[in-house]
């Protein structure tokens, strides 16, 4: 059991370590927020996992299920506020230029 | 079993402190406000992790209801920043 | 009693259910007094708030019903495609290849609780966020945009939710 314990818990350590270098590198706010919601709730999601296992059949495993829960509502939620707020104020999404995409072999139909 | 789980909860939350740091990097020189408010929230969700980890090392359940109450605050700060923010833009 | 006031009677009614069923989850006791209280502030809350809870155009009866049984299906979906995107952002990460862009498309659903459930599944999978819910209009951020076709993206970013939602709530 420790060891699927484990498992979740090196899963959710090397999502949180990428997801806050995405978050340093990446150029602009919105490829900023893709790290953070996507790499970011699934490393906390995998800790609460690892400690629901660790916990085994006790009061504390249904209150962690119910931060869980929660915690998968609210966090793409928050994240789409703020998507939504800078989409608002104006900021333009940072793009490739059409040379680099012609390099990278992306789709160019523009 | 070579490993105890005690350790490994101690580890994991050192592991967690230390990227946090990160994410509180990104809060500080952020050049837009909507970047200070994704470091905001990352770091929020590191800190729900701690509690969570330490309630469970040191097997009590009272850091859950702080974790929760914590997650309910965190979202409610993040909806009343954009809103008073959007408010701010459109004057 | 018009069919407006047996609305507005429901409305208030479901609100309270909901607002108990969350203080029970959270306080998890079952104490006459607890729950008491708890019951006093959820229909002072549900008689102040319901018209900002339930829309008045809400009255389908599946808004409120969700099939429980795909409910936890669509769970078990969305928590194996976010640990798939999770690697696939990872890898873009690691590799700083991306191509960011811009689409726009509709949703075919009809209420609204499975539209902002979309969102939010599109918020957390394959490296996708929603900018703006406007009704039935999305404009969605790709890290990796592969095409700029409306209909294609929406069949590459909603399809599989968007079939197992509308089961769910329409």
């Amino acid at each position: 059991m420790t060891w699927v314990a484990l498992f979740f818990l090196g899963l959710g350590a090397v999502f949180s370590l990428m997801g806050n270098i995405g978050v340093l590198v990446f150029p602009d706010i919105y490829t900023r927020l893709q790290a953070s919601s996507t790499c970011s709730t699934t490393s906390i999601f995998s800790v609460f996992v690892a400690c629901m296992i660790l916990s085994g059949f006790t009061p504390i495993t249904g209150k962690i299920l119910v931060i869980t829960l929660f915690f998968f509502i609210t966090n793409p939620i928050s994240a789409h506020i703020i998507a939504r707020y800078a989409w608002q104020s104006e900021i333009v999404p940072w793009r490739r230029t059409y040379e680099q995409r012609r390099m990278l072999g992306a789709e160019t139909d523009d | 079993m070579g490993i105890e789980s005690h350790d490994l909860l101690l580890y994991a939350i050192y592991f967690f402190l230390g990227t946090s740091v990160l994410g509180v990097i990104r809060v500080l020189i952020g050049p837009t406000t909507a970047d200070r408010m994704n470091g905001l929230n990352l770091v929020g969700a590191q800190i729900l992790a701690l509690l969570v980890l330490v309630a469970v090392r040191e097997g009590r359940s009272n850091y859950l209801d702080v974790a929760l109450v914590y997650d309910i605050f965190g979202f409610i700060g993040i909806l009343a920043m954009a809103r008073y923010f959007t408010a701010k833009v459109h004057q | 009693m018009t069919e407006r006031t047996r609305w507005n009677i429901a409305r208030v009614l479901l609100t309270t259910t909901y607002l108990l069923g969350g203080w029970l989850l959270f306080t998890w006791s079952f104490e006459p007094g607890s729950v008491l209280l708890g019951l006093v502030h959820a229909i002072a809350i549900a008689l102040l708030t319901y018209p900002i809870f339930i829309e008045e155009y809400e009255a389908a009866r599946r808004s409120h019903l969700p099939r429980v049984e795909l409910l936890g299906i669509y769970l078990l979906v969305l928590v194996f495609n976010m640990y798939v995107a999770s690697f696939r952002v990872l890898w873009q990460i690691l590799r700083g290849r991306i191509n960011p862009g811009v689409t726009h498309f509709r949703t075919r659903l009809r209420t609204d609780i499975a539209r902002v459930v979309l969102t939010s599944s599109i918020t957390l999978t394959p490296g996708t966020i929603t900018l703006q819910l406007d009704d039935d209009h999305l404009i969605v951020h790709w890290l990796d945009a592969r095409t700029r076709h409306s209909k294609y993206a929406s069949k590459l970013i909603a399809g599989p939710y968007e079939r197992l939602l509308r089961r769910i709530w329409a």
